[in-house]
């Protein structure tokens, strides 16, 4: 087992393909921040974005055969991610933004807005741009904030995000500048 | 308190320092952003406000190792339990590799072409077969069906004689009134 943890991932896929479970669950543990995490900044919540991203790892696991090694295994699953994640803001219609700690929205933003680059006194801003930014995320159309969110949280190449939503990489550029672009335009005056 | 918290870049340079802050410019478009940032003040600090900014916004949350020990079993748990539920037959109906369903067009296609060859003129066969293997029961219907089929064929028969009959009479009235006269008389 312990010489399986070096493997690369397409080498634990193939070995699922014929079934070694144990190699899944090996790419389970590699998986699971960024699965969580993704689904995290698209639902704002952490029952849901745990479920989501469990999820994703069961229809992944249930169609392992199905990966044929042409992308690479990370950009296949964080295609099966975004898409759980999609369909399930289609379904709700609406994104709750929440902190995580549960303690507030506001001591939640605070905390996690508070760094060593802001001053005590620039909390309160750093705060409030937090808010600005959650809520022009939340506003913004599907396929602008999955390029931001694949580029600017999960750091995949433009070239991988093009795959994980099948499009051109001039797109996702072209998605990614939009998404900058209407950040700036909320964060650019605030009291 | 009202602050600028993004500057203003030069119009034409804007996409070029979102991709060159993402390092997602090739050598050519890195040059002339680098060459334009060392005279250009705004699109500087436009790249200084995207520097501090964007990782604030992706900044993950921080979880215990609690909750992904507890992550870790649950998904495990999960699969485990849809291992088991899976019915043996649902590998037969999984997605298989593109290059066999070629494959198995080519294997159908000359097994067809086998059976038309090697098999041709041995329908006959299935077309005739000898009486004896047909069951007794199946022969007494196949009797009795002739018996009604014969009776039909009497019928049949006895109408066309009546038609005649009739055909008969239409055609030579007087003749039959004559003998109506005769039998009168």
């Amino acid at each position: 087992m312990a010489d399986r943890q070096e493997l690369r991932d397409e080498e634990l896929a193939s070995l699922c393909q014929q079934g070694e479970r144990q190699c899944f669950e090996i790419l389970v543990r590699r998986y699971m921040e960024k699965a969580f995490h993704i689904a995290f900044n698209f639902t704002r919540d952490v029952e849901t974005a745990k479920d989501l991203s469990q999820d994703a790892f069961l229809r992944a696991f249930a169609n392992i055969k199905q990966f044929d090694g042409r992308s690479t295994f990370y950009t296949w699953f964080y295609r099966i991610v975004v898409n759980l994640c999609l369909d399930h803001a289609r379904r709700h219609n609406r994104v709750a933004w929440e902190s995580l700690d549960g303690a507030g929205e506001e001591a939640g933003e605070q905390k996690q807005w508070a760094d060593s680059r802001f001053l005590p006194e620039e909390e309160a801003i750093a705060g409030e741009a937090k808010r600005r930014a959650d809520r022009t995320l939340e506003s913004m159309p599907n396929k602008q904030r999955t390029a931001f969110l694949l580029r600017n949280h999960q750091g995949l190449s433009i070239a991988d995000i093009a795959k994980v939503m099948k499009t051109t990489e001039g797109t996702v550029r072209v998605y990614l500048h939009r998404a900058v672009a209407a950040l700036r335009q909320s964060l650019m005056e605030f009291v | 308190m009202e602050r600028a918290v993004l500057q203003n870049a030069c119009k034409n340079f804007e996409e070029d320092l979102v991709l060159y802050y993402y390092g997602e410019c090739d050598a050519t478009e890195q040059r002339r952003v680098s060459e334009h940032l060392t005279q250009c003040g705004s699109c500087r600090g436009f790249l200084d406000d995207l520097r501090r900014w964007l990782p604030q916004i992706a900044q993950a949350e921080p979880m215990t190792p609690a909750f992904w020990d507890n992550y870790y079993r649950e998904t495990v748990s999960k699969i485990e339990r849809r291992e088991e539920r899976e019915p043996w037959w649902r590998s037969w109906f999984a997605p298989r590799p593109m290059w066999m369903v070629p494959a198995f067009g080519t294997v159908g296609v000359m097994l067809l072409v086998v059976g038309l060859l090697f098999g041709k003129g041995n329908l006959t066969y299935f077309m005739q077969r000898p009486a004896a293997n047909i069951p007794q029961e199946v022969l007494a219907d196949e009797d009795q069906l002739q018996f009604f089929e014969s009776m039909d064929l009497l019928e049949s028969l006895n109408r066309l004689e009546k038609q005649d009959d009739s055909n008969g009479e239409k055609t030579n009235p007087q003749s039959s009134r004559a003998l109506g006269r005769q039998e009168t008389v």
